[in-house]
């Protein structure tokens, strides 16, 4: 059911929070050990909050999401809710503050389910570094639900949730929305704010919405976009009611296809899928344009230098003094932080920092860093020139379905590779939603991305929601 | 000696902001442990900086305060080490893009020091140790407080041209409104890069780094320490290690802070939770316009346009507030030297008499400047202005109703003080005598008689002159 | 070129503390993604680097204090506390 229609039906006493909020919490009760989409589930604060979200609706004062129950990325601060971001460090966590998204969303009287499982600290794409373990995907739970918000995508491709924040730095939130076949929407960079998002990449990652369609998620990003004054990254610049070209007729658009995202090594199926939903588009009137992105090639690194960087200086302040883990060895302070940064951090988090402080550190700053930072010059650069010929970009969103867990989660370069889909789009800082054009011969979901101009999520939406309006779903298994 | 000592500073000063540079915890001194802290300045995960625009607008007054270049663009970085008074486990602060690049200070006659550049950034922590337990205490109270650093050029050759530097940075930040350079309590701190240069050389020795100086005092013997040092080592065929050194004040003498990590690796890189900073033309200039005369400039008024000596100039310089009560009284009345000396002799011993400090004088620049005027146009005397303004300490008046409530207004009426002096020579015959004899000591004598019995509104000048001429009217 | 002594490097200015085995596994992990990165030494070094887009001055935060956390909460995540203070072992 669409999130406006759920809306329409909580406003008409057809279904009541309350029962809505339950009906959810058996349902994850039932089948969240078999996917593990949630950390942890908030069951009394939900039923709570649910009898009050009714109450405002029983007064005629409901909001667009008022009574709606959403998950939580748990790398996204709830006050008195702990936020753990899948790792050792943080398992008992206790912010006194929420997210400014989660607090627009406490404002229209939300309900909140959970805190999803994810990649520990947001690093991965397969959400099996968890510290709490992995999660897997409702199409077959012996596959990856894809990372970092794979629990986040779990939740709402297995109807645990009416919709999920997510975050994304670079396909985050997009490429286990593929995975999982649902849409997944990253906004423009300083769309919905930072603050209390537990940072990764800082200059990268943006809070994201992950639904049932590309309707919903601009349902929900209404609710949490707009310029935040505690966020000095926010932007001023309104986006408006994104859904509002929703239903719109895109005929005479112009749809461009960068060649370099159809190479080699992306697998043919995947190929196959995103071509002919370019071929749908053509149908019903849009202009497909082949276009290019030439330093893609660079893509890959450019972005592991640059969020690593970040990362190994975002989580520096993880040392076990003020708050998290903290280890018994070590009688130095030096000494003390080594030992509770080893046990509290996994191995894929350690390569990340060792990575960005290699890519700081002074000998190495101007080859590593400082290249990839032109590189981010120049691949902004190209996308102002496709666009300047576009109004959007269709690629797909990951080079594979969902895979075997334990098939390349432990080969990093593979994993990093994997990412040469989506990071573009954090590099450039561009809104981008992902969604299911086609499933695999297993059936496995395939996920295809509209990449748009800065602050034109409209646009985007339009066209993705075109797509989903024809396109016959599968439903999961789970 | 053989060498000629080398030294650049750079000094720390804490921004005289209502609230911290990244958040709005409240910027204070003292208080209990933890009390000014929130999820942002103590590194909570999540938080974000957000920078405060009046650490903005004092670190370009202090540009201008210092002969800088504003910059229009400006950028903070990060960085990164850890220590437990860090809770971010890096600080923020401005590396590739200084708010303000390229000043000057003149010290000791004209010699130019070079600033290079000046920079805003967060301060750190305080760690308490306890030895018994052999642990820290942290606490974040001071995390954020904003600071500037102030980094010259290594244009120092002598302890005086690095006193008086420090000095006219402190006075000229103290003006500028940007920070009450209270040493004492931390809120200018100087480090001292030192080396020595080996006479007719042109090439700079190693150099040690001496940090947190924070007193004059102790500047001045950590150098002259760090100069023998320097010279022992050299003198004996020794280099000097590139290090930096904690002044021990006890001592008076500087220990290396060798610690694991010889070489930090600071990995600076641009800070990307806050964008670059744009200031127009018109938003630095408006900044400029709202700045006060500087000292320097001030004093160079007080000695070549009001002709006041230049000790006395700068006793007066020395404290704004009363520099500014100066400025305001010789609006008023515009005589220079006058008004100068009653603030030099009177109002500088009342106020260490009472303790209270010019900005909380009691009394308006308009009272104090009619009172030396008075005093001055013969109104009342010296003595009389003095008792005035020990009068408006306590209390703000109309000074001509004090002289007349207290019988302070001269006595110019010459008939009463012929009859008082009349009186006292035949009272004192012999005396008068003995004068007249040629003993002129007796005459401070008889005038203090005259003086004692007309009274305070009594002209001195006139009992004087009529004292003189009775005497000399005298048969003897 | 990658070795465990730059590992080690690493490590230290990371501060994370490895056994000996681990710090071979991480050398042989790092080898690999540093050859990865190597790529962008490729790059055209002419070109500017990217930066943030600058705000006004005129948009900074007002300073204005505003109440602080109350201390106990500021304390209530961390492990060891006296003196209303976070416990931290000496620094050398």
């Amino acid at each position: 059911m669409k999130l406006s229609e759920l809306r329409a039906q909580l406003d008409s006493k057809k279904i009541g929070a309350v029962e809505l909020v339950h009906r959810y919490l058996d349902k994850i009760q039932k089948n969240d050990s078999s996917i593990h989409s949630y950390i942890t589930v908030c069951r009394e604060e939900a039923i709570k909050n649910a009898g009050k979200a009714q109450s405002i609706i029983d007064a005629g004062k409901a909001s667009p999401l008022t009574g709606i129950p959403l998950s939580v990325k748990d790398n996204i601060c709830t006050e008195n809710i702990r936020t753990t971001c899948a790792s050792k460090m943080l398992e008992n966590f206790v912010p006194d503050y929420n997210a400014t998204a989660v607090r627009k969303l406490i404002e229209q009287n939300y309900v909140l389910l959970g805190k999803t499982n994810m990649d520990e600290f947001a690093m991965g794409g397969s959400s099996q570094t968890s510290y709490f373990g992995g999660v897997r995907n409702p199409y077959n739970t012996d596959c990856v639900a894809g990372g970092s918000s794979g629990g986040a995508a779990a939740s709402v491709a297995a109807d645990l949730c009416a919709a999920a924040l997510g975050s994304d730095t670079g396909g985050s939130v997009r490429q286990p929305s593929a995975f999982c076949g649902v849409t997944g929407l990253k906004p423009t960079y300083g769309v919905v704010s930072r603050y209390g998002l537990v940072a990764f990449a800082s200059s990268l990652d943006q809070i994201g919405i992950i639904a049932n369609s590309a309707e919903d998620a601009g349902y929900v990003l209404n609710a949490i976009c707009g310029y935040d004054s505690f966020d000095s990254t926010s932007s001023r610049a309104s986006i408006g009611d994104v859904t509002e070209k929703i239903g719109a007729d895109i005929k005479g658009l112009k749809i461009g296809l960068p060649k370099e995202f159809f190479s080699d090594g992306i697998n043919a199926e995947v190929k196959k899928a995103v071509m002919s939903a370019a071929e749908f588009y053509e149908n019903v009137g849009c202009k497909i344009i082949e276009t290019s992105l030439p330093s893609l090639e660079y893509a890959v690194s450019a972005y592991y230098l640059i969020s690593s960087a970040e990362a190994a200086s975002n989580l520096s302040r993880f040392d076990g003094i003020k708050y998290g883990h903290r280890s018994d060895e070590g009688d130095s302070f030096n000494d003390n932080i080594s030992h509770t940064r080893r046990e509290g951090f996994g191995d894929e988090v350690k390569r990340r920092i060792l990575l960005g402080n290699y890519a700081l550190s002074s000998g190495y700053y101007d080859a590593y860093y400082k290249n990839a930072a032109r590189i981010r010059a120049q691949i902004v650069e190209e996308y102002n020139d496709i666009f300047s010929s576009c109004d959007v970009i269709l690629t797909p969103t990951a080079p594979t379905t969902a895979y075997k867990i334990g098939f390349q989660e432990n080969d990093p370069v593979k994993m990093y590779l994997a990412d040469i889909c989506t990071v573009t789009v954090n590099i450039a800082g561009l809104p981008a939603v992902s969604t299911t054009c086609g499933y695999d011969e297993n059936g496995m979901p395939i996920g295809m991305s509209l990449v748009g101009k800065a602050f034109d999520e409209k646009t985007i939406l339009s066209v993705c929601d075109r797509f989903e309006q024809e396109f016959e779903k599968l439903e999961a298994t789970i | 000696m053989k060498y000629i000592p080398v030294m650049g500073l750079e000094i720390h000063a804490e921004l005289s902001t209502a609230s911290k540079v990244f958040c709005s915890c409240a910027n204070d001194f003292g208080g209990g442990e933890n009390t000014r802290v929130c999820p942002r300045c103590s590194g909570m995960p999540g938080t974000l900086p957000l920078i405060n625009q009046n650490a903005y607008t004092l670190a370009a007054r202090a540009g201008f305060a210092l002969d800088c270049r504003v910059n229009n663009y400006s950028a903070f970085d990060r960085k990164n080490y850890f220590y437990p008074d860090l809770p971010k486990a890096y600080q923020i602060t401005q590396f590739e893009h200084p708010i303000c690049t390229d000043g000057f200070v003149e010290v000791c006659g004209g010699r130019k020091i070079r600033i290079n550049r000046i920079h805003i950034e967060e301060d750190a922590g305080k760690l308490v140790h306890d030895d018994y337990e052999g642990v820290s205490m942290a606490d974040y109270n001071r995390c954020g407080v904003p600071l500037i650093e102030i980094v010259s050029e290594a244009d120092f050759r002598s302890v005086d041209e690095v006193l008086e530097y420090v000095e006219q940075i402190a006075l000229r930040l103290k003006y500028a409104g940007v920070c009450d350079a209270k040493m004492e309590q931390g809120s200018l701190r100087v480090d001292v890069n030192i080396s020595l240069m080996p006479y007719g050389s042109e090439i700079f020795g190693t150099r040690a780094e001496i940090k947190n100086l924070n007193s004059f005092k102790s500047i001045k013997r950590a150098i002259e320490y760090e100069i023998e040092r320097q010279t022992e080592i050299l003198e004996s065929g020794g280099k000097v290690v590139q290090e930096t050194r904690h002044y021990n004040d006890n001592h008076g003498d500087t220990k290396s802070l060798r610690s694991k990590e010889e070489a930090h690796d600071y990995r600076y890189f641009p800070e990307p939770d806050i964008p670059p900073i744009f200031m127009t033309d018109e938003q630095i200039n408006a900044i400029k316009a709202d700045m006060p005369e500087m000292p320097h400039k001030r004093l160079i008024r007080y000695t070549d346009k009001y002709g006041l000596p230049e000790d006395d100039a700068r006793l007066i310089i020395a404290d704004k507030a009363l520099s500014d009560f100066y400025d305001k009284a010789i609006e008023v009345y515009p005589n220079y030297k006058a008004v100068s000396n009653l603030i030099l002799v009177e109002v500088l011993r009342n106020l260490n008499d009472s303790g209270i400090s010019a900005e909380n004088l009691q009394f308006t620049p308009k009272s104090f400047a009619e009172t030396v005027k008075m005093s001055e146009n013969g109104v009342i005397s010296k003595n009389a202005a003095k008792d005035i303004v020990k009068i408006l300490f306590k209390k703000d008046r109309d000074p001509k109703k004090i002289a007349e409530e207290n019988g302070f207004l001269m006595n110019n009426d010459t008939g009463a003080l012929e009859a008082v002096i009349n009186s006292i020579i035949s009272q004192n015959a012999d005396i008068v005598q003995s004068y007249k004899n040629g003993n002129n000591k007796v005459f401070g004598f008889l005038m203090g008689q005259v003086i004692q019995q007309a009274g305070k509104s009594a002209n001195p000048q006139l009992a004087k002159d009529l004292l003189t001429k009775k005497i000399m009217e005298q048969e003897g | 070129m990658f070795n465990i002594t730059l590992t080690k490097h690493l490590a230290d200015l990371s501060k994370i503390a490895f056994t000996n085995d681990e710090l071979k596994k991480m050398t042989e992990d790092m080898s690999d993604i540093v050859a990865l990165m190597d790529k962008v030494q490729n790059f055209d070094s002419e070109k500017e680097t990217y930066s943030l887009e600058a705000v006004n001055y005129s948009d900074l935060r007002k300073d204005e204090p505003k109440p602080s956390l109350e201390t106990e909460k500021i304390l209530k995540n961390s492990k060891q506390v006296k003196n209303n203070s976070f416990v931290v072992p000496k620094v050398v």
